[in-house]
């Protein structure tokens, strides 16, 4: 919970507040390392390019979905491995029911697109509720219980697949996908609304303060008459969709839904929630640090390609990141004697 | 009699019922039983290759057992080889996920008088029945030549581009065995155009994402690049998808490999200027022949070839062409 003013020197504040913003900076430095390196390797510009721009925020869009709902699932002090499967399970049902309504209902390619796309979200809300039910009621370790929803999604997603990526032929939902409104992105406009309505339920609502308050301390939390499991499903659940709908995009952007879409994202997804400031521990982290994550990783990696760097060392870019900020996470915490901040 | 004695004379006696049952050595009346365990089961290439196996199989009148792992991987591999040995077919055709690790799974097959040919991949050095080392033992390996592959998809890139300008080739991972050797036949064929320049290899793990990123990276610092090879499914299909976000479709020109049902479209609407299509098919039928023949007492080749489909949007919806897209039905 947040401190109030008067607990602190002015000058611990001032530091409190710059490990907050960590991401931002660390994404600060990293813009002006590549645009310093373009400017003098090869007489470009890294970051005054629309195109460079409209790539990276793409290219984060789909890791950065996903890391929204694992945000409330890391404050909460849980983790959700699943949703990596489970995006892909929405990703080859939405190309499935899509191409049903569209081929064998016949109907209009827009209203095609729409079932698709609601029945990748709808799927989703059977793992969802199970990895909650699960965790909640059975109380099964977040860890193994969303581990082997991980297998389930897996499977139920390349057994619908039949092992093969499904196309779809669908100009809205390529457009969706892939086209752009005065310039920008589809893609990014409605990861931004994702972005704004997810920032408003953990900032604004009582869901997202009694997050905080589980992960800070469950005990604590249940004792100020919080209902704990409905919390935890509801957390799960929320982590689920958001993957729902990254996979339900992801059909868009490539015109194919494939059950393995969302495999090499979880990894990801959890790093920009990390370096954006959550703890793994719970209780901290906020929705700007995790799309501030989502932007360093893809700016890493987007920029050492632009720079023309062996492509290994982005994996060590990414990893050391990591690192200094899990270190900047720590040392907070001594400093503050084990307070929480948000 | 003591316990010792009763235990040797139990020995003799499994051992004589284990001659007669011998799986190797099949009679003409016997159905004979051989069994496909493909890298891994959720991929098209492996679908439309069981389809050959089966085809094989209904046209000798054998039985054909199909099993594998959902992901690529040596320990999934390995429990399902244990388990396949445990139903003694005559015969195990593979696509081995691992060069080493897959050897001594597969010795205990051929000692336990089970036949092994390789296909797609393979183990050791791929070269068998010479008479030296220790994975020498797979009676065939029947597979595509990627060098060969990658070698006709630099020719065909080359001429769509006009033989000169920048490409590059996106990559899953390194040191995976075939895309490998695309990448190398690709990279060896390009040498002979003096007007074309090879960038630097892009890593993208399988990851469309990636790849559809490094495609618009390279082109923010290389604006003139012409085209790009996309060694297997994911890459290419990342990289068009990079392509078409950067408004440069039709410019930049794709070769990808592999030809799922999905690539017709792309190859007609000019996302792809080519594919190379192997036969997974006939793999799987002449794989599954190579072993029939080898338990019934027929010779057999140490190494079978199968042959490539450059697939363009011109000559897609030719039957002679389009029957070689992979199946998932």
């Amino acid at each position: 919970m947040a401190i109030s003013p008067t607990d602190v020197s002015p000058g611990v504040r001032l530091l409190m507040r710059i490990a907050e913003l960590r991401a931002w900076l660390f994404l600060i430095v990293l813009i002006v390392f590549f645009e310093v390196w373009a400017e003098i390797g090869f007489h470009s510009t890294f970051i005054f390019s629309t195109y460079n721009l409209q790539s990276i925020t793409v290219f984060a869009t789909a890791p950065l979905l996903l890391a929204l709902g694992q945000t409330f699932v890391i404050i909460s002090a849980g983790i959700d491995l699943s949703l990596g499967f489970v995006m892909g399970l929405a990703s080859v049902l939405a190309a499935h029911v899509c191409n049903y309504a569209g081929e064998t209902l016949g109907l209009p390619p827009f209203l095609a697109m729409l079932c698709g796309m609601a029945a990748g979200v709808v799927i989703t809300f059977i793992p969802g509720l199970v990895n909650g039910w699960l965790i909640a009621r059975l109380r099964v370790p977040p860890f193994i219980g969303t581990l082997g929803m991980y297998g389930v999604a897996r499977g139920a997603a390349y057994l619908f697949a039949g092992g093969m990526t499904i196309a779809v032929n669908n100009d809205w939902y390529s457009a969706v996908g892939n086209g752009r409104v005065f310039g920008v992105p589809v893609l990014v406009i409605l990861t931004g609304v994702a972005c704004l309505i997810l920032h408003y339920m953990l900032s604004e609502t009582r869901f997202g303060q009694h997050t905080y308050a589980m992960g800070a301390s469950q005990p604590a939390a249940r004792r100020a008459g919080i209902n704990i499991g409905n919390l935890t499903m509801k957390i799960y659940f929320l982590s689920a969709i958001m993957s729902g709908v990254s996979g339900v995009l992801y059909t868009g952007r490539f015109t194919a839904g494939a059950p393995q879409a969302g495999e090499p994202l979880l990894l990801d997804s959890i790093a920009a929630v990390v370096i954006g400031g959550a703890s793994l521990f719970g209780g901290s982290g906020n929705i700007g640090g995790t799309i501030a994550g989502a932007l360093v990783i893809a700016v890493i990696q987007y920029g050492l390609v632009f720079i023309d760097v062996e492509p290994f060392w982005q994996f060590i870019a990414v990893g050391a990141v990591i690192i200094i900020s899990v270190l900047v996470d720590q040392t907070q915490r001594r400093f503050l004697g084990g307070r929480q901040v948000e | 009699m003591d316990r010792r004695s009763a235990l040797k004379l139990m020995g003799a006696a499994s051992a004589a019922a284990g001659l007669g049952v011998m799986p190797g050595v099949a009679r003409a009346a016997d159905k004979v039983t051989i069994a496909l365990i493909p890298g891994l089961t959720a991929d098209g290439f492996y679908v439309t290759m069981h389809k050959g196996a089966e085809a094989a199989a209904k046209a000798v009148g054998a039985e054909l057992i199909y099993q594998g792992g959902a992901e690529w991987n040596a320990a999934l591999q390995v429990p399902i080889v244990d388990a396949i040995i445990a139903k003694k077919p005559a015969a195990i055709l593979i696509a081995p996920n691992d060069k080493k690790q897959l050897v001594q799974p597969l010795k205990k097959a051929f000692d336990a008088g089970i036949q092994v040919v390789c296909v797609d991949t393979f183990i050791g050095t791929g070269v068998f029945q010479t008479g030296s080392g220790d994975a020498d033992f797979p009676i065939s390996y029947v597979a595509s030549d990627n060098v060969l592959g990658g070698r006709m998809a630099a020719r065909a890139l080359a001429k769509a581009i006009g033989e000169k300008g920048k490409v590059y080739v996106s990559n899953t991972l390194p040191n995976v065995s075939t895309t490998d050797q695309r990448e190398q036949g690709f990279k060896d064929e390009m040498k002979n155009y003096k007007d074309v320049e090879v960038l630097e290899t892009q890593f993208n793990g399988d990851d469309a994402n990636k790849a559809a990123a490094q495609l618009q990276a390279v082109l923010g610092r290389v604006p003139d690049l012409a085209g790009v090879f996309g060694a297997n499914l994911f890459s290419a299909g990342g990289t068009a998808n990079g392509v078409k976000s950067a408004g440069k479709a039709g410019k930049i020109k794709l070769a990808g490999f592999d030809a799922p049902e999905s690539i017709v479209s792309q190859l007609k609407d000019g996302t792809f200027e080519l594919t190379i299509a192997q036969h997974p098919a006939e793999i799987g039928y002449f794989g599954f022949m190579a072993a029939y023949a080898q338990v019934t007492g027929n010779p057999v080749p140490t190494a079978i070839g199968t042959g490539f489909t450059v697939m363009t949007g011109a000559n897609i919806d030719d039957p002679k062409v389009s029957r070689y897209l992979y199946k998932s039905s």
